[in-house]
Formats: structure tokens, sequence, C-alpha cells
């Protein structure tokens, strides 16, 4: 007995080990920008821990690229890829989890197809399509081929057809219509779905990077990750302290959000995975 | 008036038929009771009556209207699931209002009802919790309540009461019952435990194999039953069915006695196989060379495994069935 409570122990002991120096190593980018940011150049690569302390990099970047519009153009072009999102996967995941349609199965196996194509090939002929619709540098031309994805119809069908029927026909008998199933039935009892689903979204977008750099090439389009980019190119001139402050400044708010919902975050995972 | 009138109502799966021509008449104000074994169509029956399967052929009236084309919702039913079908992700009371507010009732006028139906099923110190928190009875009584508030003329009911325990089943049956008839309501109750439908049923159909067997009164089922199968599945034990010639006779258990009884009875010789003592009577079986024999003895008994026995009974307490099952006395 004694034996088993040691061995038990000593694998805790080591997981805690193995999780915490993962955590520290994932950790350690975002902690050298946070102290090259706070501190004047003279500290990015000395540490001392009396260092004299400084916004001063903060408001260098600030003023030195307009992160204030870069923010806002990343806030709409994500708002609306996850409202125009939720609704269209909503929407086809509903139709193929509860519907008898022909070609059904057909049509779910080429959304599933989709899932197995990589973005990153698709650009240059995305790139082609935007500009034969005249939205080259455009904000929906960076949301648009996001606008439906594989995988939120198909994390939302699974969802859907995990909900009993009963719950369905009961609301039937009640009054509602088909859509009003979905909207009082459906969607209520998939929240934790879509708030994991809505983190995936958020996190991804304001992260991507490749195709909104190709898409767009001015200030009034361009998103955070494009504009930092930008900003910290060679031409610049290279100023670490000012670079990670202008990170910090770009992924804060992201980073503020997770930290927020970090639990509800954690759980939605859990009950989205326990089906 | 009837209620819910159907005529030769008939629907199949890729060449399963779970309803076949079936035809029935529920008067308004009943309680009429569809029981019958697992998959002799009684759910799907009920599932047609609600708009939630569409008939092959058939038609469906509730209230005089014919309904056979009208989505659930525009039936006039209120229905209570086996399962209850409470959504989890709402309250008690936004439960019970869910069909309330769907079809836009003032509030004034939902809270009202919900005040009214909470008491009657005595749910009002439960209305904000989520059904997550009810035990399997509270539950029950969500789903009752959903379907009263409606104050639909026609209820259906799926098996409500089997997912409850012996002691709480014997309640709510009761209970129902007191409910339909103080509220004159028109119910439809499906259900495969015969005491349910024996003791709650104004009328009670039996269903086999898609077809009505028997629809009557729950007295007559038990009397006079119209086929073998009526007899076999009415009663615990069933009707004792005696083969004599090419016909079966059918006997309640407590219509036989022992010992070689009055001139006029008929009599089985047989080895006593089991003996039940139910507490108020004991049930003897004794197996005779052509069939088994259950008798009904009052209080406790004597009689031990092995033991020859002579059964007599009156042959007017007899059924006789044909070959074919139904009833030719």
């Amino acid at each position: 007995m004694s034996l088993i409570n040691h061995d038990n122990a000593a694998g805790e002991w080591l997981e805690t080990v193995a999780a915490w120096t993962l955590g520290l190593l994932w950790l350690l980018p975002l902690l050298f920008a946070v102290w090259t940011a706070f501190h004047p150049s003279a500290y990015i690569a000395t540490f001392d821990l009396f260092a004299p302390l400084t916004l001063e990099n903060f408001v260098t970047a600030w003023k030195a690229a307009p992160f204030a519009r870069y923010l806002l153009n990343t806030v709409v072009l994500v708002t609306g890829i996850l409202i125009v999102q939720f609704i269209l996967c909503t929407l086809a995941a509903f139709a193929f989890a509860r519907f008898d349609f022909a070609g059904r199965d057909i049509l779910f196996a080429l959304v599933l197809v989709q899932l197995m194509v990589s973005p990153d090939i698709l650009i240059l002929e995305n790139y082609i399509t935007i500009r034969s619709l005249g939205l080259v540098d455009t904000l929906p031309a960076i949301a648009l081929p996001y606008l439906a994805s594989a995988f939120g119809i198909f994390l939302l069908r699974q969802t859907f057809k995990s909900i009993p029927k009963d719950f369905e026909e009961a609301a039937r008998i009640e009054g509602c219509s088909t859509l009003g199933v979905l909207w009082r039935v459906y969607i209520p009892l998939g929240k934790p779905i879509y708030l994991a689903y809505g983190l995936v979204l958020v996190s991804f977008h304001w992260n991507n990077y490749l195709w909104p750099l190709i898409i767009t090439n001015s200030v009034s389009t361009r998103p955070l990750t494009v504009g930092l980019a930008i900003f910290a190119s060679p031409d610049q001139g290279i100023d670490w302290s000012v670079i990670c402050a202008a990170t910090l400044m770009t992924s804060g708010p992201l980073l503020i959000a997770f930290l927020l919902f970090q639990r509800q975050f954690v759980q939605s995972f859990m009950r989205a995975g326990v089906r | 008036m009837a209620a819910v009138t159907l005529s030769n109502l008939t629907k199949s799966w890729s060449g399963i038929t779970a309803v076949n021509d079936v035809s029935l008449v529920v008067p308004e104000g009943q309680l009429v009771a569809l029981l019958g074994p697992s998959g002799c169509g009684k759910s799907t029956t009920l599932r047609l009556i609600a708009g939630l399967e569409e008939p092959v052929s058939g038609t469906v009236m509730i209230g005089g209207r014919d309904v056979t084309k009208l989505p659930p919702s525009d039936r006039r039913i209120s229905m209570v699931f086996q399962s209850y079908a409470l959504f989890p992700h709402l309250t008690v009371a936004e439960n019970i209002i869910f069909g309330l507010k769907v079809r836009k009732v003032a509030r004034a006028e939902r809270d009202e009802r919900l005040k009214k139906v909470a008491d009657i099923v005595e749910l009002a110190p439960y209305l904000h919790r989520k059904p997550g928190q009810l035990s399997g009875g509270q539950r029950q009584r969500v789903a009752l309540a959903r379907a009263i508030i409606a104050e639909q003329p026609v209820c259906l009911m799926d098996e409500p009461l089997s997912n409850l325990d012996a002691q709480l089943r014997h309640e709510m049956r009761v209970e129902i019952r007191a409910l339909q008839q103080r509220l004159g309501m028109t119910m439809v109750y499906v259900t495969h435990d015969q005491t349910e439908a024996m003791t709650m049923a104004d009328t009670v159909v039996l269903m086999r194999k898609g077809q009505i067997e028997q629809a009557g009164p729950p007295a007559e089922l038990y009397t006079r039953p119209a086929t073998s199968f009526v007899a076999s599945f009415i009663g615990a034990p069933a009707m004792n069915l005696v083969p004599e010639q090419d016909d079966l006779l059918g006997i309640r258990p407590e219509h036989i006695g022992l010992g070689q009884g009055p001139d006029d009875a008929v009599r089985r010789q047989g080895n006593v196989i089991s003996v039940e003592y139910m507490g108020a009577d004991t049930i003897v079986s004794l197996a005779t060379p052509e069939s088994r024999i259950s008798i009904r003895l009052p209080g406790a008994s004597q009689i031990r495994v092995g033991d020859r026995l002579t059964a007599h009974w009156a042959s007017s307490a007899q059924c006789r069935f044909n070959a074919r099952g139904q009833r030719i006395n």
C-alpha cells in the first residue's frame, strides 16, 4: 500500500516538474518581451532586478506606427468572421445533423475533404479570386476565405447530433418552428462548444498573418499582425525594447481575454470532449 | 364528441409495418391506454397522433379537425415523454412556460398560469432550480406541469412512469389519473405495464404487431378477452391456456380450485412445480401433460413442490379460443 502511494507521489512529482518546465519554456519569450518592454534599451541583455522601469517604449511604439488603426482593423475583422462563421456553420451543421435530403452524405464528405486541404496552398488561387472581385486591400478580402469553416460545421454537427431528439420533439409540440427549435434548443445546448470554438477562432484570426500580409497594402486595412511585422522589419531600425513593447500591445488584449476566460475555456473543451 | 379519431392508420419503414390499419376513437375526457409488448406499435401510434411521424395512409382527427398533414405545433396537443425531455439549460419555471413563451402568451398571463400549475403539481419551491438538481419524481412533475399548462384539449403520454421506482410509480399513477379527471383532459397513455393501463384507463387498447387486438374497459379485457393473446397478456399471472382438442380453454388462476369439485367441473391433474407466496395469496403452478396451470390460493399454503394435485374449475368460468386464437364462447 505504502509502496503504491510512494510510486504515485513520485509520478506526480515528476509530472509537476515536467509541466512547470514546459510551461516556463513556453513562457520564456513572453517573459523576455515583458522584461525588455518595461526597461530602457540598455537592459535588453542584462538582468538587473533593480533596473529602472519605464513606459517610454510603449509611448515610442504607439507614436511610431498607427497601432490604434491596426487594432481597430483586427477587432472588426475578427468580430466579423466570428459572427458570419457562427451563422453559416450553425445553419449548415443543423442541416447536416437533422435533415434528410438527397446527397447529404456526399456533401458532408466534401465539407470534410476541405479539412484536409492546407489553407496556404490556396493563397494564390484566393488572391486571383479576390482580385477578380476587385476587393484587394479591403477587410472583406481578408475575411472572405474564412467565412465558412469545415471544422466549425463538423464540430457543430457532432454537437447537434449528440443532443437527444426528444428535446427537439418536445419543442415542436410546444409550438416551435424548425428555426425556433434551432434557436431555442440546439444553440443553447451547444453553448459550451460555441464558446470553445469561438475562442479558438478568435485566437486563430487574431494571429493570422500570411494571408492578410499578401492581400493588404495600406494602413486602413492592415491587421495588427501585419502592422507589427512591418514595424519590426529591419528597415525601421531595430530597437528591441520598442518592438517588444509593440508586441505586448498587440497581443495584450487577446492575452487578457484568455486569462479572464481561462476557466470557461478549459471547461468547455473538457465538456466538448466528453461525448 | 370524439377528441381523437384514428382511421385506418398505417405506418411502415422500409418494409417493416409498425402500425397496420389502426382505427380508434378516443372520446373526450377519457383516458385511453395503449398497451402492449415492446415493438407492438403503441409508441408509433402515439407519435402518429402527435405528428412526430407521418402515416403512410389513414387519417388522424383531433377535436373534429383533420390534422394528418399538420405539424405537431398546430395539433393542439401536449405531450409527456418517457425521458421527460426537460431542457437542461432552462430552470423549472422556464421549462414549464416554454410553450407559452413560444406561443407569445403575455407575461402576466404566463406568470399566473405558472403559479396555478406549480401549485397543482406541488413544484412551487423548486421553480428556480435546473432539472439536473431534481429527483426523478420531481422531473416527472415538471414534465406533467409543462403538459397541463398548455391547456390543450389532448394530452399524450409516452410511458411517463417507466423511469420511476415502484413506490413513486404507484403515487404518480393515482395522481395523474386524479389530475386527468379533475381537469377533464383527454389523454392517450402509452405503457407496457398492464397495472398502469388497468388501473388508470377508461379504455384499454391492447396492441400486437401493429394492430389492435382488443379495445375496451379494463374489466372487459380481463373477464372477456377477445383472443388468446389478450388472455395471456392481461393478468399477473396471466390467464391459463389449457388445450382441449383444437381449442384452447382460458381460465383465470383465481377461478381454479383444488380437489375434485362438483360433478360438472372440468379437471386436470399435475405435479406442483412452484409455490410462490405473495402475502395475500399464493400462486401454485401445476405441470399437467398438456400445459402449465397457475392457481391462485388465498393466504399461505401447505402445498410443497412435487405434490400431485387435481385442479378443477366450473366450465362457466372458462373462455374458449379456436385454433386462430379467437374467443368462440
